[in-house]
């Protein structure tokens, strides 16, 4: 255990190198820093131009929406769309079983994800690169090649129509072992080493050095799995039935019809369902700038 | 073939995975049980499969009134989202689902699933003398059999807008060819920029231009000669380049609503099909536009006697492993009958079955036109179907639908355009 | 269990620790391989034997070995798909690994507001893809959109029609796929710049590297793992793209915007053709396997230098 860092807890350690660390002259650190947020400001703009279609589309009519040019003020904001829609469907329903769904599939995607990582990062054994890349090549395969046979296993499993379905078909991807085990190999192998030789068994290792190590990229893997889960449309929509087990995505899209689509309801609910995502977000950055430093041993 | 030791291995670990495979996916097309002997006075449970049930009131006009004519039969509908309504029924038909009565959204569906059999044979319902004027019901003919029966027939007309009419002071010619109508749309066209109003809108479909080529040329979509669209393209394409239609480019892209151009007064003229019907009323009830609105038959070629047009049918069919047979035939008969039929023209569809009263009970609506001329369209003389069926229909309508759009965004003159469906049907799907 | 193994016969010290080590390590990897196996792996490889099969989902299916294969090497289509998948891939592999890259270092200081700035990166990643399609398809409007009106400006005579013309439609799709995905991989390489020591930067400082040269000589090689994940991620991402494609062109104009996962959907579900589907899918599974495996070679390669 004497190898450990006693980083861990540094606040704010790795600056980016483009900071400057110390400038020389304060008149150029000022004028650099008004430029990067000028460039910023633009690059986030661009990034936000949908997003305030979005907004816009939101406070209109239906037959409002497709206007063409767009009309990006509208003519009179209905803000009544931001009512009318939690009584056009359960939508506090539809939002506690997206979040139901995303909590638990995160949560065993980042388990069993950064487990398995352990072990192919870690722990060397015959077989294990040709398993990993055979692992990660079945990312590849896009879903609706085998959605059928899956849909049959399940049938016969009895399990369609339930949030086993969604659970088990996605708690357990490739995606998150792929990424936690990145992340450890950047992890020196003289850590592990020096705690094996303290007598840490591999377990001990995984959870007592690496866990809390790898913050930020168990962080990244929530959040992305997370967002993930959260829009995702077609597995919630091949395998939940019952209106009572459906999604918020299920439910935006109740409102496309066979000919017409209800436009406006559509993005009032999407800009709603974004709202969640946004604060975890948000919660979640300061994992990213939480620094560890891995050299202590060097 | 070469016998290599290595390779033959390889062969027979594909071939056992496959047969694994087989296996299981057999076993899953048998897992389903004989269907419970019905017993005429307990309660039957019978699931339908619908698309969008809170959007879409037939269904629960026609439950409704199914409930009260038999009221030990109980409908529970299986919910399914109107957008990709094929991919999951074609999933859980798949896996042996039970569901009693499927509802068939468009005709191609219906032919693929009928051509796996896995819908039941309705023939004996289909040729009773009550349904055999069922409009569309030859759709559904598989070589002299039917799997299912239509309840719901849409078929295309012309919508106008009579303020913008009235306005440019013009009047609609009776009956009206295809090159009064792109005169017209022409006049029609007003304005600049965002402020501009389009004679005419046509929705970016290719059915807008080569369906209705079809069906008054009497043309063949399935034969491989498309020389019958030219005259069509022609009309659509002169209309584009005069800038009296919104470019397809842009309708395209920026996914046009046809509702909103309509609606908010953006074109005088617009080809659409008779659903649009319950959404102008219902859009005009809640107030969210004022178009004044009339219905004409659909342009036609000159020199055409009658009014020609095409459409298409919705139907009921009753799954292969429903686990009440009868109550679903049942339901499929009454939905396509007398009373279906009255059920959802209150609710502003058209049904299948058409006779004078239903068709007086439709323009009794709350906010229908009362012309005579929006009548007269209400009743075409010759209604054909918007694709015909057979095999091929999906590949073939991949590709035209490809050609249509390089015809429309100006990559091919309409002469090369046609030329290239021509080749590519025929290599690619009738050699 | 390591103790159950080596009592009875007390073996070769070397082959215990070999033993000791394949089941330290499966037992790591088992939890999530179970799951997988059973729910993934199993479902695919069912797919993948339907490749050599003949079944539309509900009569039995039918062994007619090569035949998909030789069926889908005879279609136009999938040569179409074939090209245009490779295009992209070609296009948004390195533009968005670079963009990312960039996106992450300029966000990864402590200045204020950067919360803000990160967060409004990751905004297109979770923005409705609907929006996404209408306000891009806008932008490349190519008589009214801003797009071409700015390269009219600077005096482009004849700019792109976007994804009005068969030629320019892919390139529209790269620039909008690469907007929207880059706050995605910004995430990733935010989380790696985290593992650098900022000793590391010190001791490039002391021995006078400017900022660039810091860029290539630390920031770069530590970045290895990251960008080996990103990358292989975007490649297989790339060639299995599917929903913006879907929403911004649907293939066309014509097939110019047509890819493999297209072809992969609509020969299976749509037209129930599963043997056709199938192939396509194992088609596309070989080569991001092969891609990998090269990807996969070089890293190692160069992390051993």
């Amino acid at each position: 255990m004497t190898a450990l860092p006693d980083t861990a807890a540094r606040p704010g350690a790795a600056p980016a190198p483009g900071a400057g660390g110390a400038a020389p002259r304060r008149g150029r650190s000022t004028l650099r820093r008004a430029l990067a947020y000028a460039g910023l400001s633009v690059v986030t703009v661009l990034v936000l131009v949908p997003f305030a279609w979005m907004l816009s589309s939101s406070l209109k009519r239906d037959n409002q929406v497709f206007t063409v040019p767009i009309q990006w003020i509208p003519q009179e904001l209905r803000w009544s769309n931001f009512i009318e829609i939690w009584e056009r469907i359960p939508l506090l329903t539809y939002l506690g079983n997206s979040a139901f769904l995303s909590v638990v599939i995160t949560l065993l995607q980042v388990l069993t994800g950064s487990f398995a990582a352990y072990g192919f990062s870690k722990v060397r054994f015959p077989g294990r690169d040709a398993l990993f890349l055979a692992y990660i090549a079945t990312i590849a395969v896009p879903w609706q090649a085998y959605m059928v046979p899956q849909y049959i296993m399940m049938q016969q499993a009895e399990l369609t129509d339930t949030y086993w379905s969604i659970i088990l078909l996605q708690a357990f991807g490739a995606f998150g072992v792929f990424l936690m085990r990145q992340y450890y190999m950047s992890i020196p192998d003289d850590l592990c080493e020096a705690a094996r030789i303290d007598g840490l068994s591999e377990y001990g290792i995984y959870w007592r050095i690496m866990l809390p190590l790898s913050k930020p990229a168990l962080a990244s893997l929530a959040l992305l799995t997370f967002v993930n889960t959260w829009n995702d449309y077609m597995g919630p929509f091949i395998y939940l039935t019952s209106n009572e087990l459906w999604t918020i995505q299920l439910g935006l899209r109740s409102f496309v019809g066979q000919y017409d689509a209800e436009y406006a309801m559509i993005m009032t609910g999407a800009v709603l369902s974004v709202l969640p995502i946004m604060v975890i977000f948000l919660f979640g950055q300061r994992y990213f700038i939480r620094g560890i430093a891995t050299s202590g041993l060097k | 073939m070469i016998t290599s030791v290595k390779p033959r291995a390889r062969r027979q670990v594909v071939k056992g995975l496959s047969i694994v495979a087989a296996l299981t996916l057999t076993l899953a097309a048998c897992g389903s049980g004989d269907p419970e002997p019905a017993d005429p006075n307990g309660k039957i449970t019978l699931s339908v499969t619908v698309w969008n049930l809170a959007k879409t009131p037939e269904f629960k006009a026609l439950f409704d009134a199914f409930q009260q004519a038999n009221p030990n039969i109980t409908v529970k509908p299986v919910d399914i989202l109107a957008d990709d309504y094929p991919e999951k029924v074609t999933t859980m038909l798949a896996g042996g689902d039970k569901t009693d009565v499927i509802t068939m959204k468009n005709v191609t569906d219906y032919s693929r699933y009928s051509s796996r059999g896995q819908l039941a044979d309705l023939t004996d319902l289909a040729k009773s003398p009550g349904n055999a004027k069922l409009a569309g019901l030859d759709a559904f003919n598989v070589g002299n059999a039917y799997y299912a029966l239509p309840y719901r027939q849409d078929f295309w007309l012309l919508y106008y807008n009579k303020t913008l009419l009235d306005k440019a002071g013009v009047e609609l010619p009776d009956p009206l060819t295809w090159d009064e109508y792109a005169k017209l749309a022409k006049r029609l066209t007003q304005g600049e920029g965002g402020d501009k109003v389009y004679g005419a809108y046509h929705h970016t479909w290719r059915s807008v231009v080569q369906a209705i080529a079809a069906a008054q040329t009497g043309g063949d979509q399935l034969g491989g000669d498309y020389t019958f669209f030219t005259d069509q393209y022609n009309i659509a394409k002169g209309l584009q380049d005069a800038g009296a239609v919104l470019d397809f480019g842009t309708a395209k892209s920026q996914q046009a609503d046809y509702r909103t151009q309509f609606e908010s007064g953006k074109t005088a003229l617009m080809p659409m099909g008779t659903w649009y019907i319950s959404g102008i009323l219902e859009a005009k009830a809640k107030g969210a536009s004022d178009v004044d609105w009339g219905l004409a038959p659909m342009p036609q070629v000159a020199g055409a006697t009658g009014t020609t047009t095409f459409g298409s049918p919705t139907a009921f069919a009753v799954n292969k492993r429903a686990e009440h047979a009868d109550a679903a035939k049942k339901f499929v008969e009454f939905a396509a009958g007398q009373a279906g039929a009255e059920a959802i023209t209150k609710v502003g569809v058209v049904p299948a079955l058409q006779s004078p009263e239903i068709t007086a009970a439709y323009f009794g609506l709350k906010g229908m036109p009362a012309d005579e001329r929006s009548k007269k369209a209400f009743e075409p003389d010759k209604v054909t179907l918007e694709m015909p069926v057979s095999e091929n229909t999906s590949d073939i309508d991949t590709i035209l639908n490809e050609e249509h759009e390089l015809i429309m965004v100006g990559d091919k003159s309409v002469a090369d355009g046609i030329r290239s469906m021509n080749e590519r049907v025929k290599n690619e799907v009738l050699n | 269990m390591t103790q159950a193994l080596t009592q009875p016969t007390p073996a070769p010290p070397r082959r215990a620790r070999a033993w000791r080590d394949i089941l330290v390590g499966w037992s790591f990897i088992l939890p999530n391989f179970v799951g997988f196996a059973l729910f993934t792996l199993v479902p695919m490889l069912a797919a993948f034997a339907l490749a050599f099969l003949e079944w539309d989902s509900y009569s039995s299916p039918e062994w007619v070995g090569l035949d998909n294969f030789r069926q889908m090497f005879g279609d136009e289509n999938f040569h179409v798909a074939l090209r245009n998948t490779l295009f992209y891939a070609a296009g948004h592999i390195p533009l968005t690994l670079v963009a990312a890259l960039g996106l992450a270092m300029a966000l990864n200081r402590r200045i204020r507001g950067v919360q803000f700035f990160r967060t409004a990166a990751f905004f297109p990643y979770i923005t409705s893809l609907v929006a996404v399609a209408v306000v891009w398809n806008m932008l490349f409007n190519p008589t009214a959109g801003p797009i071409n009106q700015l390269l009219e400006a600077i005096g482009v005579a004849e700019p792109p029609r976007w994804v009005a013309s068969t030629d320019w439609a892919m390139p529209a799709v790269i620039i909008t796929s690469v907007w929207r995905d880059m706050g995605y991989y910004m995430v990733l390489y935010l989380a790696g710049l985290q593992t650098i020591p900022r000793e590391y930067y010190e001791a490039a400082t002391v021995d006078g590297a400017g900022p660039w040269q810091r860029f290539w000589s630390v920031t770069l090689p530590c970045l290895r793992p990251t960008t080996f994940f990103v990358l292989v991620m975007l490649t297989i991402q790339s060639f299995k793209v599917l929903d913006l494609i879907v929403v911004m062109t649907d293939g066309g104009p014509g097939r110019s915007t047509l890819v493999l996962a297209q072809l992969v959907y609509r020969e299976g579900i749509r037209e129930g053709q599963f043997g056709c589907s199938s192939a396509v899918a194992l088609v596309l599974f070989v080569i991001v396997l092969t891609v990998t495996v090269v990807q996969f070679r070089i890293n190692e390669r160069r992390s051993a230098t």
